[in-house]
């Protein structure tokens, strides 16, 4: 080893405790990429492996001759093909009766597209008439298994069938029964399969949907972004082969309800796997610069004297180099190792968390460089702008010793005539300006660290204000009750015990069609006078519904390309009809359509069904209470559907499952590194003005003096730094949360008053904390070398 | 010499210094005894690595022996732990260094303020009086950047003398100065003396013992020589 490699370990040898505080933040950057990064290819690869294993449908339609739009799919090249029957008729499960799903299955072997893993029981004994294989979201719910037993509503009344087997399927990992309910009550829905022949006895009717398989899904998949995956060659010639035979709504893969639900939560946590470590790494890149700039400035008289005796620039810039390579190395190495076992934890606790099949745990080689690469970067660039200063520094610096020979500014001189101040802080005012690198360094700092704990805070807050004026502003109502229109169960509803108040309302699917796009969405009616509906427009105020026309959430706007007052085409199963959009609303959650219950049902067709909203007495709100409602209600001759919104808040929790624990761990770390942040700028300062802090020490001022000047000097440029941060974190957590906003969500950043003063505070708390480890480095100070060394 | 000088002065017996341990170890100070009186002008010279700045680390307590017994200004600072040596020098000493040290954010009188705010020492009042006696009465405003060496030095001396210290330690003060400049310092010194500083000036300058009452040679971490000088001359005779 040379000397001047000698020299650099021993450098950071001398700072440990800032060089370790660096290789951490480093460390913590790339870990957190490998890890989030790697955990989105993981999870995307485990709905892969469990879709390409159970045969997962690229193309599903209806319409047409089935058998020949099958035959005609495996003519044009599909692998597969299956027609089979799906029936959404209500159920009674364990006293709760809902709308549920009964596919056709065959019992003799699973079918060769959409198969199910068997999680509990067996699969159905081969000539099973009734016998249904349970999903298991379903199995959860209700707390049903094998050999239990419950009942489906047929054309000729209810069936008796047994549970023969609780099973996983691609189709259902996300429990969502369309596009538009993709979050609605666990207890409203089930999925059961049952014998094709039984489901088409149950019902008198044929198979209704055909499925396809395509070669190569999981290729086609990952192929490309921007193309639908079934858009390979193959895939299209089927489609077309598909739609020629007529079939009709075909659905995609990517469309599947299902699918798009998951493929939806994980993208918001692709952009996060990128941007968070990246905050990550620049803080770790500002730290690295002021520990090595701190380093540079104290060695000025010694790079100097290298100089005087031609040292060439390259060595000298080489060297300082060599110490963030050193530095950003190792951390990128730690946060490699630490990367890989926490992209298997993230993976696998997601894939448990939503019930995912299978867990595919890869490391990903270009990944761990990639994590490798920006680490030694990121040392190696905070490293650059000091090494460069360093080679320039002229050899006749090294003749004077370090000292600070600018003439002082009006600044300076303003403050000098300030005499009532002490001063100390004094001092502090003018170092703040004078010694613009520190200050810059420690508000760098401090921006960066409430840019951290902003972002995460900033979207948790946000997300939560949503969901609470989702849920408290606008859908007022406790529960929603579908029911045959001839049970006029209107006022049996408002009998119900603990129901204090009852609404008809109109529920539909329809598509809206503008200048730009189409989009399908539902349509909800209400009395013009409702209480169970807050309606909120963009500017924020209450709007009311029109007499003539709908309102609609902002989203649409953008998406088919209407302003409010504009006409569009909105399309049901009652035929197509010309609405005028009178106003945009605010809603966080969702994206749908309302009219009065007048206007609705004019759009809407009669399907011998009326629903209701209720709301719940305010003793009604534990549990217990809305569990007895549920049962009720259900039980209630002719109600066919029934859905607690309390209940959808938990399963939007569920999808947010992954976010939250993202957030949890990003405010931890993000605390961490702040903190790793403030300590380094801090204790830097420190370590820069050890000279000045000698003297006074050797004139006898008292640590605590001492210390609290420094302190002074450190918690100004850290205040400096505080609107900066505030305004930039404010900016960073908006920036990321709109990279959430879709038809699902429409975020804004909200928080309480006392984010903004709480983050300002924590971050001065971890300033004034970190004046403890610099009184430390103060008390340490060895006065006699400094003098020494100062003093020949 | 009576003994109530004495007792105020530096009393050194069996000093001894040695750095680092083992095979790495440097005997710096080997058995120094010397007493130095309350008021007396000392000059320390010797070799370059001979000790001196250690002998003059330990009378101003910044460094500590690691045998014998230091007396200074009437107390025992032998096993002194650091934090209380700090009120040690704040009540006693005063040190000038070659490189003044000076805060480069602060004006002459914030310099010299700093130090009594810091310590609580001395009076705030008098500050312009200080930097008066060293000649920087016009000076008070203006920055170290704005200043000669000889004023930065000054500077330093007026902040020395600001806690009104009994002893006034300078290592070195005419180091980074040219003669006039230095032989200024120099006068300035003789002067606090006269006033009944004791002062203890460490260089290589042999010249500089001429003013001194008595010029005491360190070697290889010994007192090799002490000579008294009967009649000092006057700084301003002095040159090199
Ligand atoms: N902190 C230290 N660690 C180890 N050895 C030291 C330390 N400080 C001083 N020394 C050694 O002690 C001896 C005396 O040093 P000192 O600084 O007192 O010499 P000096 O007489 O002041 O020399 P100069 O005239 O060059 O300033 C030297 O050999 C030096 O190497
Ligand atoms: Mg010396």
């Amino acid at each position: 080893m040379n000397a001047t490699t000698k020299k650099a370990f021993r450098d950071l040898w001398r700072s440990k405790a800032q060089v370790i505080a660096v290789a951490v933040t480093i460390m913590l950057g790339v870990m957190i990429y490998i890890a989030t990064a790697g955990a989105f290819q993981n999870l995307s690869a485990s709905y892969d492996q469990t879709y390409e294993r159970l045969h997962f449908a690229d193309l599903t339609a209806t319409g047409g001759d089935l058998d020949a739009v099958a035959q005609d799919a495996l003519d044009a090249g599909a692998s597969a093909a299956i027609t089979r029957t799906q029936v959404d008729p209500p159920m009674l499960i364990e006293d709760t009766k809902l709308v549920g799903r009964v596919i056709g299955m065959p019992t003799d072997a699973q079918p060769a597209v959409n198969q199910v893993d068997v999680i509990d029981g067996d699969y159905f004994d081969e000539g099973a008439t009734d016998q249904i294989l349970l999903e298991t979201h379903a199995a959860d719910t209700f707390g049903v298994g094998p050999g239990d037993t419950l009942q489906i509503f047929s054309t000729t009344g209810w069936v008796d069938v047994t549970v023969q087997g609780v099973v996983d399927s691609p189709e259902y990992l996300w429990p969502a029964r369309s596009r538009q309910e993709i979050l609605s009550d666990p207890n409203s829905f089930a999925v059961a399969f049952a014998p094709e022949e039984s489901v088409q006895g149950w019902f008198e009717i044929p198979a209704n949907q055909t499925q396809v398989l395509l070669p190569d899904t999981a290729d086609a998949r990952v192929a490309s972004e921007k193309r639908e995956p079934w858009e390979t060659d193959t895939g299209i010639a089927v489609a077309q082969a598909m739609t020629d035979a007529g079939a009709s709504a075909l659905q995609s893969q990517a469309d599947q309800p299902s699918n798009a639900t998951l493929s939806e939560d994980l993208q918001g946590f692709d952009q996060m796997s990128v941007a968070f470590p990246a905050l990550f790494l620049i803080a770790a890149g500002v730290a690295s610069w002021v520990l090595l700039t701190r380093r540079i400035l104290q060695e000025t008289p010694v790079i100097g004297t290298m100089m005087a005796a031609g040292a060439r620039r390259g060595r000298v810039l080489r060297h300082y180099v060599l110490q963030g390579l050193l530095m950003g190395g190792v951390g990128a190495l730690l946060g490699v190792a630490l990367g890989v076992p926490a992209n298997a934890a993230i993976t696998s606790a997601y894939t448990g968390f939503i019930g995912v099949p299978d867990t595919v745990v890869r490391n990903y080689p270009w990944m761990l460089v990639i994590g490798l690469v920006f680490g030694v970067v990121v040392g190696v660039l905070g490293a650059l702008g000091p090494a460069v200063s360093a080679s320039r520094i002229a050899p006749a610096q090294a003749m004077r010793p370090a000292s600070d020979a600018k003439a002082p500014g009006g600044w300076s001189r303003w403050v000098a005539r300030q005499r009532w101040l002490p001063v100390s802080g004094r001092m502090a005012l003018r170092d703040v300006v004078r010694s613009k690198r520190r200050t810059l360094a420690t508000m760098l700092g401090t921006v960066l660290a409430l840019v951290l704990v902003l972002t995460s805070v900033g979207m948790m807050t946000s997300i939560l204000a949503a969901i609470t004026t989702q849920f408290e502003d606008i859908e007022l109502e406790d529960a929603s009750v579908v029911a045959q229109s001839e049970a006029g169960v209107g006022d049996a509803l408002a009998d119900v015990d603990g129901v204090e108040r009852v609404e008809a309302t109109t529920l539909g699917q329809v598509t809206l069609k503008g200048p730009d796009g189409t989009y399908q969405t539902t349509l909800t009616g209400f009395e013009p006078d409702t209480q169970m509906h807050g309606f909120i427009g963009t500017d924020g105020t209450a709007v009311t519904l029109p007499d003539d026309g709908v309102l609609a959430g902002q989203f649409l706007s953008e998406e088919i390309g209407i302003a409010a007052g504009d006409t569009i085409t909105i399309t049901s199963d009652a035929g197509q009809n010309e609405v005028t959009v009178v106003g945009f609303l605010d809603e966080p959650i969702g994206t749908s359509v309302y009219a009065t219950n007048d206007t609705a049902r004019s759009l809407l067709p009669n399907e011998g069904t009326e629903s209701y909203a209720l709301a719940f007495t305010a003793e009604s709100t534990t549990e217990t209470a809305r569990d007895q409602i549920r049962d009720t209600v259900t039980q209630l001759e002719g109600v066919v559907a029934y859905q607690d919104v309390r209940a959808i808040v938990g399963q939007l929790n569920q999808y947010l499952g992954l976010f939250w624990a993202f957030i949890g761990i990003m405010i931890v770390m993000g605390t961490v590194l702040a903190l790793a942040v403030m300590y380094v700028t801090m204790s830097v300062n420190v370590v820069e003005r050890t000279g000045e802090l000698a003297t006074l020490r050797a004139a006898g001022a008292p640590l605590r003096k001492v210390a609290g000047a420094v302190a002074t000097e450190n918690l100004v440029a850290t205040v400096l730094g505080i609107p900066f941060g505030l305004a930039i974190g404010a900016w960073s957590a908006g920036a990321f949360l709109a990279s959430f906003n879709d038809d699902l969500f429409t975020l804004e950043l909200q928080w309480g008053w006392w984010t903004l003063p709480a983050a300002a505070l924590g971050v001065l708390l971890a300033a004034a904390v970190s004046q403890w480890p610099a009184a430390r480095a103060i008390r340490r100070v060895d006065i006699a070398r400094v003098v020494r060394e100062r003093a020949a | 010499m009576t003994a109530t000088t004495t007792a105020r002065g530096v009393h050194l017996t069996g000093l001894t210094k040695v750095f680092g341990e083992g095979d790495a170890a440097v005997h710096a100070l080997k058995g120094v005894d010397l007493e130095i009186s309350s008021g007396e002008f000392v000059v320390v010279i010797g070799p370059s690595g001979s000790g001196k700045t250690t002998l003059c680390n330990i009378i101003g307590g910044i460094e500590t022996a690691t045998s014998g017994t230091v007396m200074v200004a009437g107390e025992d600072i032998s096993r002194t732990k650091p934090a209380k040596l700090s009120d040690f020098r704040r009540d006693h000493v005063g040190f000038i260094f070659q490189f003044f040290n000076l805060i480069p954010t602060l004006t002459a009188r914030e310099n010299v303020e700093m130090i009594v705010e810091m310590t609580g020492r001395g009076d705030k009042a008098q500050v312009p009086a200080h930097l008066e006696a060293v000649g920087l009465g016009d000076k008070l405003d203006s920055f170290p950047a704005q200043l000669s060496g000889g004023q930065q030095q000054r500077v330093a001396v007026a902040r020395a003398l600001a806690t009104d210290p009994d002893i006034l330690l300078a290592d070195e003060p005419t180091g980074a100065l040219d003669l006039p400049t230095g032989r200024q310092i120099l006068e300035l010194l003789q002067e606090l003396n006269r006033q009944g500083k004791t002062i203890i000036i460490v260089t290589h300058n042999l010249s500089v013992g001429q003013i001194a009452d008595r010029v005491i040679t360190v070697v290889d971490g010994q007192i090799k020589s002490i000579e008294s000088n009967d009649s000092p001359a006057a700084a301003a005779d002095v040159t090199w």
